[in-house]
């Protein structure tokens, strides 16, 4: 089983490293210009001058900080407005339609907006990713919250459990498994938040810096933030599936 | 007076026929009764009601002369499914009705470790439920509802997924420690042979209401030699034909 798993680890690189080439030698032998598709050296030239010269750090922290930002007030916010509403049905009924509404409108659409209300920069971003962010969580917290066994609800009752403690010692360890699900979700959505934020509302960090380089017609550029866009998706990607997999390691652990 | 005395109960959920009629029924201190029926009979309806989880709209049901209001530490309740917190280790599961009361104290988890010794779980006090069988994970149960020293054991078909062997096992364990601490139980079950091994009394019951009443005087302690002695054939034809003149 490990070795097959190690097997298929180097099958991906060999195919990376076999699709690089094949695009190095097609964007030299069919003479495209840097400007329509640069070649893969080209790219990692530019990505390594603006790491060493630490022209892409502050834009690099600048995004990472919004995305953290965003995605823990988002996730908060829509952590407490799911239990909130999972606990009142009157709170729901009440508030409902509201958060619909809220999540059919895209939120890019609201950026100028913000932009209007918050200025142009760090805060317009943060919200519009906490916005983003918000909901996968509340719907997630409410359903997994709702769709607790009712047998294990009569045991507590049984056991004279008051709401807290059927709350906090039941719904909530017994909804994590849903709870995390959701805050993998809006991990991905928050990337894509920060970045698209940052395109109209910003003028620092990875989303300015593609539209800059569009501007400057510097392609290389282009791709060497793209490149640091995903590596930054996947850290964040990978630290919540290691987070969630070690908080659910009772709910898992069968041997 | 009996222990728990139930007298002309009746339930219905709102706009279904009734699903518990007419019960009158006493259980004395320290017997073992069994409630069989066809699924559907209102047995677990009936279950309820003497836990306090639901409340008759005719008659009244009391325990120790004061009617059964809302459910306390008086009772232990064995629900179908072992209903274990899989987050929590098995020692902490055992001790759940505890830890919702107050943090537990050294001797109350000296007492939960004894139980599940008792029940042959000592090694696996630190693992998740997830890791054990399910014989095992119905074992913790009965210990989690074991640890508050219940007077009275209300179990609602709590082997009924188990295989054959394990369940014998289990009903062995039970009449033990239910014997050793002198508590009274009420099971609710439809294996025919588990009610007349475990009960003192079989109350058949269909359509709501209790239909025969059947006394088990087979001696007791009862082993697996008890399973095929005649007296426990009889026992049983009898309880069938209780149940096959209802469908009739």
């Amino acid at each position: 089983m490990n070795t097959k798993l190690l097997r298929m680890r180097v099958g991906s690189l060999v195919l990376l490293a076999l699709l690089l080439l094949a695009w190095e030698w097609a964007a030299r032998g069919f003479g495209l210009s840097a400007l329509v598709l640069p070649a893969p050296s080209v790219i990692f030239k530019s990505l390594w001058n603006g790491l060493a010269s630490g022209y892409f750090w502050p834009h690099v922290r600048s995004t990472g900080s919004e995305l953290l930002l965003g995605l823990a007030i988002g996730c908060i916010v829509g952590f407490a407005s799911g239990v909130i509403m999972s606990e009142s049905a009157f709170l729901r009924a009440l508030l409902m339609p509201y958060v619909v509404v809220s999540q059919v409108i895209p939120k890019l659409a609201l950026m100028p907006l913000f932009i209007v209300w918050f200025g142009f920069g760090m805060t317009s971003t943060v919200v519009i990713t906490a916005l983003i962010c918000f909901f996968p969580l509340m719907e997630n917290t409410l359903t997994s919250l709702q769709q607790v066994e009712p047998q294990r609800l009569e045991l507590f009752r049984m056991l004279g459990a008051t709401r807290r403690q059927t709350l906090l010692r039941l719904k909530l360890p017994a909804g994590l498994p849903g709870i995390l699900a959701g805050l993998r979700v809006a991990v991905v959505l928050a990337l894509v938040g920060a970045v698209v934020g940052e395109f109209i509302g910003a003028n620092r960090g990875l989303g300015a810096l593609v539209i800059a380089s569009q501007g400057m017609m510097d392609t290389p550029l282009m791709f060497a933030v793209l490149v640091l866009i995903a590596v930054l998706g996947m850290l964040v990607y990978q630290a919540t599936l290691a987070l969630e997999k070690w908080l659910l390691l009772p709910y898992t652990k069968v041997s | 007076m009996s222990f728990l005395a139930m007298q002309q109960v009746g339930f219905t959920f709102p706009g279904w026929p009734p699903v518990v009629r007419q019960i009158d029924w006493d259980i004395e201190k320290g017997e073992f009764h069994c409630l069989v029926g066809r699924s559907g009979c209102g047995k677990t309806t009936l279950l309820k009601l003497a836990a306090g989880l639901l409340h008759p709209d005719e008659g009244r049901i009391a325990l120790h002369g004061m009617d059964v209001l809302a459910p306390g530490p008086e009772l232990g309740f064995v629900f179908q499914s072992p209903t274990l917190l899989e987050w929590h280790r098995v020692l902490d599961n055992v001790l759940l009705p505890v830890s919702l009361q107050h943090r537990p104290t050294a001797g109350e988890i000296d007492k939960a470790q004894q139980l599940l010794a008792q029940l042959g779980l000592a090694s696996h006090a630190r693992h998740y439920p997830r890791q054990l069988s399910g014989g095992q994970q119905s074992r913790v149960a009965l210990a989690r509802a074991l640890i508050l020293e219940p007077s009275l054991l209300l179990m609602d078909e709590p082997f009924a997924a188990l295989d054959a062997i394990t369940r014998e096992e289990l009903q062995d364990d039970l009449l033990q420690m239910c014997r050793s601490r002198r508590t009274t139980v009420l099971f609710v079950t439809h294996d025919i042979a588990e009610a007349v091994y475990l009960a003192d009394r079989v109350a058949v019951m269909d359509a709501g209401r209790i239909v025969q009443d059947i006394r088990v005087d087979i001696g007791k302690p009862r082993t697996t030699a008890t399973r095929y002695s005649e007296a426990f054939a009889r026992h049983c034809s009898q309880v069938r034909a209780a149940m096959d003149k209802v469908a009739a």
